[in-house]
């Protein structure tokens, strides 16, 4: 990692003193400002009363804590997502904005290929839409996923898996937290479910699938690092091997239960690539090859600001069967 | 900052009552309409009448959504028609009374009265005429965004930016109007109050044609905060008036709707690239980003909107995309705008327009003076206005004031051009 300059730190200290030790972790004086300015106006909200001192104290703890390299939303306890506001906690995995722009592509595919928006009205299909979503950690996908679904679908019903009990428990508290907040209609209580299994062990013969006889959607974010790159240290380095474990019994058990819309995010283009040829290969096996489209979003000529993504931005790969549903 | 000693403070006193007791001291060099109407004006709210009259006929039959609203346009028009009319009616049949030989004596005295009163409220009727008759600005209704930069003068109006800032905030809690700072971004450097842009929503309907007397070139003279060696400064701020357009949903009118490809200001998503800024390096769940910023380019016209205030990615953009529309829609109707000036250049020769590259209004704090530069106000009370007062507010009265005197004269030239050739190709 890149010394910062001396004239820099002098510049934020200059600036404000408490900058230096939020430089240390955002590495530019910009994004140092824009995280005090977040900071400063939580620490006013929390503290509310006129008492300064009582801010101004907090304050200072918040930033001894990030400079020590602790997530801005860990401190704040939250990270807007879409519309919602989700709750974060040590040990779950904060959401991402790229995560927010797959799952609305994905909402887009759904709307457009399953529930048939803007075909004749005969089409409609009656079935309620069922979408499981694995390792669900803060539960943002779900949640987002019901957000932008919900006005245009009568009925459907979102399970939300994750290994972690934390994670459940998180995940559970986000969907009363966004409730209340009103950023999700109240239905979401009944529709949304969060429970414990291991993907990695066959889910399939667990009661999610039972209940799941006619699943949809399989979306899923999973973590992608390896526990070898994850204990060396080398987590926020540019290079390391990603983890493809999850992939495999993601996609053989969206196979087993016959999803029409798979969706899966990849840490870099290459592992996209990788997951690709291995749904095809596992379509091979299932024998179910046909009307079977894996594509990888977004697209190799055109990223997501017009310009051809790069080789270490994340993805998604999209698997999608017509004629089956 | 300005910084008086404390005797001087003692000093202005009796001066800051003069202020308020007394009217304050205008010069004013407006364009005057003329007390008659012009035939144009009277053909043109004739033809408006008319129009007015057949469309409610057409409405007391079926409900149409869209002649409502234009009866409800020319309704103002339609009954100050009908008020002068009658009393142009009342004053001839008054006058045919008078002239009549065989009236009673007692009878011409009451008349003589009727007629002086009925005379005196003819001009304030005409003046209501004219007035309506100016088309109203499409953006009238709408809510507005300001759009504050500071221009030539480095600091020095990078802090007066930062106070024309708070003079317009005061100046909207003090009406009553809902405010949001949707961007406020300040120069580097120790001190918080230069700033480098700003842009304020003010949420409520109407506020565009409020505030859209503020457009312009702002000139501060003064001794800055910054200067040594005591000498008076000029700078200049420039502030922008941009319409910002309500959510698609609860939009009715289409022609305002930008969501519709048929409307005067949509926007092809086709053409705006969106870039997300990045530090750079490997993203994904490997590093954990707070970076949110958001910068949107129309590619047509190159302009250019980055947003980074809010945690949010989601928040940003919305925000990018209210102020790029906000943008694109005055460009737009900046250009039609020209366009009709140019054609009344055609018909009547040079006609002044202030752009938003011209020089609108001088804050001297030396003088404690605010002039405004359209209508020919000035205000001796420099601390009210800063403080978003009633002065700030006279002033923006005389400027709509003279921005539709304006409107008229150039109407009335027209009307009156196009009589003229019509006149001409009747001869012929």
């Amino acid at each position: 990692m890149p010394r910062i300059p001396t004239r820099v730190i002098l510049d934020a200290y200059r600036h404000d003193r408490l900058l230096p030790l939020l430089l240390r972790e955002c590495r530019s004086i910009n994004s140092a400002k824009n995280e005090l300015r977040w900071l400063r106006e939580r620490a006013v909200s929390i503290a509310h009363s006129k008492s300064t001192n009582r801010a101004a104290t907090l304050l200072k703890s918040m930033c001894r804590a990030r400079s020590r390299g602790v997530p801005l939303q860990y401190i704040l306890s939250d990270q807007p997502f879409g519309e919602l506001d989700i709750l974060c906690k040590r040990g779950v995995l904060i959401p991402r904005a790229d995560t927010e722009t797959f799952t609305s592509h994905a909402a887009s595919l759904i709307s457009r290929d399953i529930l048939k928006i803007g075909r004749p009205r005969d089409e409609t299909p009656t079935a309620p839409l069922r979408i499981i979503d694995l390792c669900t950690g803060t539960g943002c996908i779900s949640l987002l996923l019901h957000a932008l679904l919900a006005p245009r679908v009568q009925q459907m019903s979102i399970v939300g898996v994750d290994i972690s009990a934390t994670a459940i428990n998180l995940a559970r508290r986000n969907l009363i937290h966004n409730v209340q907040r009103g950023s999700l209609s109240d239905r979401a209580m009944t529709d949304i479910t969060f429970r414990p299994e291991n993907v990695l062990q066959d889910v399939s013969r667990s009661s999610v699938a039972m209940e799941s006889q006619q699943l949809n959607v399989v979306i899923s974010n999973p973590p992608y690092i390896s526990t070898e790159s994850f204990t060396d240290g080398t987590t926020t380095r540019s290079v390391r091997i990603p983890e493809d474990i999850f992939y495999y019994h993601i996609l053989s058990l969206s196979f087993n239960l016959k999803a029409g819309l798979v969706v899966l995010e990849c840490g870099d283009r290459l592992q996209g690539r990788r997951v690709a040829a291995l749904c095809n290969t596992l379509a091979q096996k299932y024998s179910r090859m046909d009307g079977l489209h894996v594509t990888v979003w977004p697209p190799a000529n055109q990223g997501l600001d017009g310009s051809p993504p790069e080789d270490i931005e994340p993805c998604i790969v999209i698997l999608h069967r017509t004629g089956s549903n | 900052m300005f910084k008086a000693p404390w005797v001087c403070s003692r000093f202005f006193v009796p001066f800051a009552r003069v202020g308020l007791s007394q009217p304050l001291l205008l010069q004013r060099r407006s364009l005057k309409t003329d007390v008659g109407l012009s035939p144009g004006l009277l053909a043109r709210a004739r033809s408006l009448g008319a129009e007015h009259s057949k469309l409610s006929a057409h409405l007391a039959n079926a409900f149409d959504a869209k002649a409502a609203k234009r009866v409800g346009e020319l309704a103002p028009i339609a009954s100050t028609l009908k008020e002068w009319e009658h009393a142009n009616k009342s004053i001839l049949e008054l006058m045919s009374l008078l002239h009549d030989p065989d009236t009673e004596n007692e009878l011409r005295t009451l008349a003589l009265e009727e007629l002086e009163t009925s005379k005196a409220t003819l001009p304030v009727i005409t003046d209501n005429l004219t007035k309506a008759l100016v088309p109203r600005h499409p953006f009238a209704d709408l809510p507005c965004l300001l759009e504050i930069r500071p221009g030539a003068g480095g600091d020095e109006a990078g802090l007066f930016a930062f106070e024309l800032l708070k003079m317009y905030v005061t100046f909207c809690s003090h009406r009553g109007f809902r405010y949001t700072l949707l961007k406020q971004e300040v120069v580097d450097g120790p001190a918080e109050d230069r700033l480098s842009e700003a842009i304020l929503e003010v949420e409520a309907d109407g506020a565009y044609d409020i505030l859209r007397t503020e457009s312009g070139v702002h000139r501060v003279q003064r001794v800055p905060a910054t200067e040594a060696k005591g000498r008076t400064h000029t700078s200049a701020v420039s502030v922008m008036v941009l319409p910002s357009f309500p959510d698609a949903e609860s939009g009715l009118d289409s022609s305002l709707n930008y969501e519709d490809p048929n409307s005067d200001y949509y926007v092809d998503p086709q053409e705006v690239r969106t870039e997300k800024m990045r530090a750079g390096g490997a993203g994904g769940q490997h590093v954990n980003k707070t970076e949110s910023a958001i910068r949107l380019t129309h590619i047509p016209t190159g302009t250019v909107v980055s947003m980074q205030d809010s945690r949010s990615q989601h928040a940003n953009r919305k925000k990018a995309w209210q102020i790029l529309r906000a943008k694109l829609a005055e460009a737009r109707q900046e250009a039609r705008e020209q366009e009709m000036v140019e054609l009344r250049r055609g018909v009547m020769g040079g006609v002044s327009r202030m752009g938003r590259g011209d020089k609108i209004r001088t804050y001297n704090y030396g003088q404690s003076r605010c002039t405004d530069h359209r209508s020919g106000l000035t205000v001796h009370n420099l601390d009210d206005v800063l403080d978003g007062g009633k002065s700030l507010q006279n002033i923006m009265d005389s400027v709509r004031t003279w921005l539709v005197d304006h409107e008229i004269a150039a109407m009335a030239a027209e009307e009156s051009a196009k009589n003229k050739e019509w006149l001409r190709a009747q001869q012929r």
